[in-house]
């Protein structure tokens, strides 16, 4: 596949000899494989809730042609046409997670983008000294965190979060979720921020302003595309965070994977409800990916080469 | 309360009806006791539409309807509303508002308490929020509550094992007496009586939930022709019939290799060991091999030795029985991936669905055969207790005796339903609590959770009424055939009756992983397998505190 | 603090008299003086010495907040146009040293004690004995074994990243729509792959992948029984879920490369294959390396999948370190071994990432 990279444009490339025709196919091919790949299993988690278990156990593929779709895994969600106008425990519980998940994953990515960008915009305009730390020493301080493993703090966070009266609320999370995804925001932003010329601050500082309205009117504008891939990173990390979750919430906080995890249990795996639990958890995302995902690539494109 | 306790207070007149009555704020509630002072179980203000009642709910939503939903449960809680009506006045626990803890297994467990407690919320005005817990999470958050002083939870769904976690450290409320009478707790299974559920004398427990390990096999396996002459040419030992001992299911197991199934056309297996683990839960399948040749029928002990809690678990009885596993993967008895199926998976995705010929499981996979939606096995199942075995262990004299032996394992005691010490400084609040607990271990309510998938098992001598099975749609021969599983599991006198020791789930789950590793052939044989095992639980015993549990273990033995 | 040497160089003339210098200092501590107050009454009536009472040590929280306030509004008030500067990283570095050092210097105390949740006598320092354990753990030496494996098939993850990468760098039709579909894995949550995936499509009689095997002619297809096949695939499930960030990055640093490296490299004859050696690739080598570096560094937190899916089995062939410790932590309650485990992973993890980050430098910028 390789053959068929980067000098496609050039004129040479683009007689029609049998050659090229069979570099085309190849990369299609590869190009189909893939997806498919990458889209199947989405296929199946949305089809398997619309399932009956003989429906599963028999591994029909297609609705409508192999087997006739039912509302049987989204009834047990309360969320099926049939039970869409009905008081339902279980609805109340999926929308209660749903909305905790969404108000932890997007306060804790805003939160993050905020310190990050700041901290990160720092780290490539100015040299720092705390004690024996510079710059460098500074960042890898921020980056280690993303190596910390979570079962190192997972204890020392109970009984620090039970002292302080956070165990079980959103900011609690928040807080934390906070902090593993700002490594990851500042490698971003970080990068981001070298690649914009400092001549373009220097002349706003020339024009008199100051430092911090060169940043918020001048830089930050630029690296926008940045902040939104570092956004939609810290979601997709947050969004999906499932150990703390478990271990720090319980009835308040409790956000959607925690609920997809304790569909397991002793009375086997009703595949339907589970597809469809597993379905409403990645549809937000998903929907985000689609709808912004040239940011995810512009903002990593800026400062990836040096 | 019992009867004869308050016969006696009465005659003696040191207590009068009302005195005793006082603070319990609902007139109802004397018509409950005068239902037991009369010496019936039967609680007067709705005895004639009793039985109509248990009928009724039985038909929701129907044997053969599918699983039930929320709206059943619902239904069903509204339906049972009777005793709660007697002693709570309506409105009463207006502003009460109660945590409960408990497992979400696969949408049951705590759903269900959501529907049943959904009309008694409606009518005491109480609100209950809910902590739900995977099952594998559960002895996780339960422990670390425990160490971090976290209770933050008024009533919990707690399995027996637990008990001495938790009763143990004081942190549970003891039961009231006018609980104990409308739950009716004569009317348990004897092994279920005290001493489970109580701790030092005191009552805690409500119980909701039976357990025991049952077996299970497919019957048109051993009506199949063809597998009977298939069986007398390759020179079977005995009919081909339901096996009775272990060794006739390794020695089935091994036959039926290579064959096809009835059912599915598929390949045929004999019996479904889980190979992996299940955060602790796993250890019970390989227990269910070993009771038999391990639990001697003249010690109550068989995990431990009760003196110096020196684990018992590489004696030769132990060893034998992983011996077997061993050998039927030498043999390749077992599906593809069987290390990797855990007993979720052999129950569920392989037995109900078809694959497999044998399985030990609790007893709900008997209702789960014909009401849940993942079974296709339904007609085909029969039940029996745990197979047993033709020789036994003596620890006693450490020699074989060559007696046949069997032991069914009641392998987790049931869940049961406790109010944590946490409601005992507010009278409103404790009744309240409680009041929850009796509504979801009534008689009725469980006789309903035991006929469809809930989690529950019977535990009731009540639940064991067939021709009220039979009525809501069950097959007779059938329910006769699971039931009686059951009930003999429970009331045999070698019933092999787990520790409530703390930790106790510490010790299955380091065994979990070394057997998982045996099972992968990284030791060499049987013993050194048990050898690590051993060596593993005595790190624990001496962690824990090895005194400490010796007393409890004598304690839980009834030593 | 020092700030020579900036990119950003600013040309200020701030005069700070004493009086401002003075004001500064009082705010800084000022405020420190009333955190550490709050926190001796806090531990005073935790201690039963007097009688205030405090539900929780929440006042704590709020004084580490106003102290971390007036350090930043200190920070200009002292050094003026300098010290805002400083407060570019401050808030940062506040939070980080909050939310880590603290939690890491209790784990420290966790690590060296012996703390079964089950044990009625709580927690008991036992020193080193929680070392010489790990040292004659074999769970524990077969998950760092593991880890080796999981890490070296980044190799693998990366060249497949790389040639999606420069397939969708090339002149395709339905660019935007591949890109979004090759994106896709990585929005998942990995306790719903473990269970669509891992358990649903590889199940061995219905699963969609097991049908596919056994139509390409492997009879009875096992995905979990052997254990070089089950950790292949927990490897495969999560390249999966990985390949598409690897991916995105090296797609954004391909469409960096200007048109004139290419151009040039065009001219001088460099095409195909030859080409991408000599040009693309060596372009590429810092984005490449930072996204190893990162995927490395996702790696070694690998767990969700094996949890789900193998629970580390056939008899630990799969089990990675967080794994381990979260069965050693949740199933038998043993935090005090488990933490000391979690931190010597941590020690192990830290050195290893500084030894890759200085031979990348050195390699990467030889005059040092």
């Amino acid at each position: 596949m390789a053959e068929a990279q980067i000098f496609h444009d050039h004129e040479a490339d683009k007689g029609h000899t049998a050659k090229w025709w069979m570099g085309r196919v190849a990369i299609y091919g590869v190009l189909f494989l893939w997806t498919v790949i990458c889209l199947f299993p989405i296929y199946w988690t949305i089809t398997t809730s619309f399932k009956m278990a003989p429906n599963v156990m028999q591994g029909h593929l297609v609705p409508f042609v192999d087997f006739e779709p039912r509302w049987r895994g989204w009834e047990s969600l309360g969320l099926s046409p049939r039970l869409i106008g009905q008081e339902s425990t279980v609805r109340e519980e999926f929308i209660k997670r749903f909305t905790n998940s969404a108000i932890t994953a997007v306060s804790a990515s805003t939160l993050a983008v905020i310190l990050g960008s700041m901290a990160a915009y720092g780290l490539s305009r100015f040299r720092y000294r705390f004690g024996f730390m510079r710059n460098p020493d500074i960042s890898f301080f921020f980056l280690s965190q993303l190596i910390l493993p979570p079962v190192v703090l997972a204890l020392p966070f109970l009984v620090l979060y039970k002292e302080l009266a956070l165990l079980d609320t959103r900011i609690g999370l928040i807080l934390l979720y906070t902090l593993t995804v700002l490594p990851i925001v500042i490698w971003i932003m970080r990068d981001q921020f070298a690649s914009i010329p400092v001549e373009l601050e220097e002349a706003a500082l020339v024009d008199g302003l100051s430092i911090w309205g060169a940043f918020v009117t001048i830089v930050l504008p630029i690296a926008l595309p940045g902040m939104v891939a570092a956004f939609i990173l810290s979601l997709v990390l947050t969004w999906n965070e499932y150990f703390f979750a478990a271990l720090l919430t319980s009835t308040d906080a409790k956000t959607l994977p925690v609920m997809v995890a304790s569909q397991t249990g002793s009375q086997g795996i009703n595949w339907w409800s589970m597809a469809a639990l597993s379905t409403a958890a990645i549809l937000p995302l998903i929907v985000i990916g689609i709808l912004l995902e040239r940011y995810i690539i512009k903002g990593m494109a800026a400062g990836a080469v040096k | 309360m019992k009867k004869h306790i308050y016969d006696r207070l009465v005659r003696s007149g040191r207590l009068r009806r009302r005195d005793m009555l006082k603070g319990m704020g609902a007139t109802g509630a004397l018509a409950a006791f005068s239902g037991v002072a009369t010496g019936t179980s039967v609680r007067p203000a709705w005895a004639a539409a009793h039985g109509a009642l248990r009928a009724e709910i039985l038909g929701i939503p129907g044997v053969g309807a599918g699983s039930p939903t929320d709206a059943d449960w619902q239904q069903v809680g509204e339906l049972c509303l009777g005793p709660t009506k007697e002693i709570v006045a309506e409105g009463e626990f207006a502003g009460v508002e109660l945590t409960f803890m408990g497992l979400n297994n696969q949408n049951l467990h705590n759903f269900l308490f959501r529907g049943f407690l959904k009309p008694w919320e409606a009518y005491t005005g109480a609100t209950i929020n809910w902590i739900d817990l995977a099952q594998a999470d559960y002895n996780a958050r339960l422990q670390q509550s425990i160490a971090t002083g976290t209770v933050d939870f008024d009533i919990i769904e707690m399995g027996a094992p637990f008990e001495g976690d938790v009763l143990g450290r004081g942190m549970a409320s003891e039961m009231p007496d006018w609980v104990k009478d409308v739950i009716d707790m004569d009317d348990y299974v004897d092994y279920l009586k005290a001493p489970v559920g109580t701790w030092d004398g005191k009552t805690y427990r409500v119980s909701i939930d039976g357990d025991t390990h049952t077996f299970a096999y497919r019957k048109d396996y051993y009506e199949n022709e063809e597998f009977a002459e298939a069986w007398a040419a390759s020179g079977g030992e005995g009919a081909w019939e339901q096996p009775k001992t272990w060794e006739q299911v390794n020695a089935h197991s091994k036959f039926l290799i290579g064959k096809t199934d009835p059912l599915t056309g598929l390949d045929a297996h004999g019996y479904l060991d889980p190979l992996k683990g299940w955060g602790g839960f796993g250890f019970y399948f390989l227990e269910n091999r070993a009771t038999p040749y391990a639990k001697h029928p003249d010690d109550p002990a068989w995990l431990f030795d009760p003196e110096t809690m020196a684990p018992r678990v590489n004696n030769p009885g132990f060893v034998q029985a992983i011996q077997d596993v061993l050998d039927l993967i030498d043999a390749g008895a077992y599906p593809a991936d069987q290390i990797n199926a855990d007993p979720g998976t052999t129950a569920f995705q392989q037995f109900l669905a078809g694959t497999g010929g044998m399985l030990n499981w609790w007893g709900d996979v008997g209702s789960s055969a014909r009401t849940s939606d993942t079974s296709v096995v339904g007609d085909v199942v029969g039940f029996d207790i745990n197979p047993g075995s033709e020789k036994v262990w003596n620890s006693q004299t450490g020699e074989w005796e060559m007696t046949p032996n069997v032991s069914p394992n009641n392998a987790y005691i049931g869940w049961g339903v406790y109010v944590m010490a946490t409601v005992d400084g507010d009278a409103q609040k404790k009744k309240a609590a409680w009041s929850a607990a009796a509504h979801l271990g009534g008689k009725d309510l469980s006789l309903w959770a035991s006929a469809y998938p809930s989690g529950f098992q019977p535990y009731r001598n009540s639940h064991f009424q067939y021709d009220e099975w039979e009525a809501a749609g069950y097959d007779r021969a059938f329910v006769e055939d699971y039931l009686s599983s059951n009930a003999d599991s429970y009331n045999h006198p070698n019933a092999a009756v787990e520790p409530r020791i703390p930790g106790i789930f510490q010790y299955y789950s380091v065994a979990e992983d070394e057997l998982a590793k045996g099972f992968a052939g990284q030791y060499g044989s049987a013993q050194e397998i048990a050898d690590a095992i051993a060596a593993a639980w005595e790190n624990i015993t001496d962690q824990i505190g090895r005194e400490n549990q010796i007393a409890l273990y004598k304690a839980s033995l009834g030593m | 603090m020092s700030t020579q040497g900036d990119l950003l160089h600013v040309v200020t003339s701030d005069a700070i008299s004493p009086e401002r210098r003075r004001l500064g200092k009082t705010l800084i501590w000022g405020s420190f003086g009333v955190m550490v107050a709050v926190f001796v009454v806090l531990g005073l009536s935790e201690a039963g010495r007097i009688g205030m009472e405090f539900a929780t040590w929440r006042p704590a929280l709020y004084a580490y907040l106003f102290w971390a306030t007036c350090l930043c509004i200190a920070q200009v008030v002292l050094y003026g146009e300098q010290g805002k500067r400083s407060l570019f990283i401050l808030p940062a570095t506040l939070f980080v040293v909050a939310m880590v050092v603290f939690p890491l210097i209790f784990a420290l105390g966790i690590a060296f004690s012996n703390w079964n949740l089950s044990s009625p006598d709580g927690r008991q320092f036992n020193g080193l004995d929680n070392v010489r354990q790990m040292w004659g753990d074999p769970f524990y030496w077969n998950a760092l074994k593991n880890m080796v494996y999981y890490t070296l098939a980044i190799l693998v993850e990366y060249a497949i990243a790389f040639g999606l990468a420069l397939i969708l760098a090339s002149q395709i039709k339905a660019r935007k729509f591949f890109r979004v579909a090759f994106l896709m894995p990585l929005m998942l949550s990995p306790v719903a792959v473990s269970w669509m995936v891992g358990k649903s499509m590889l199940e061995i009689r219905f699963g969609p992948i097991s049908r596919l095997a056994r139509w390409l002619g492997w009879d009875r297809p096992s995905f979990f029984g052997d254990p070089e096949i089950a950790r292949a695939m927990i490897m495969m499930m999560d390249a999966w879920t990985f390949i598409p960030f690897m991916m995105i990055m090296l797609l954004a640093g391909l469409q960096a490369i200007p048109k004139e490296v290419q151009e040039a490299a065009r001219v001088d004859g460099a095409s195909g294959w030859r080409g991408f050696w000599e040009v693309t690739f060596p372009l590429m080598l810092p984005v490449s390396i930072t996204a190893i570096l990162i995927r490395i560094i996702f790696k070694l937190k690998l767990a969700d999948v094996v949890i789900n899916v193998t629970s580390g089995g056939p008899g630990g062939a799969t089990d990675t370190v967080t794994s381990f410790i979260f069965r050693e932590y949740r199933d038998r309650s043993n935090v005090g071994y488990g933490t000391l485990l979690a931190i010597v992973y941590l020690l192990l993890i830290v050195i290893a990432i500084t030894v890759f980050m200085k031979l990348v430098d050195r390699w990467m910028n030889p005059r040092y």
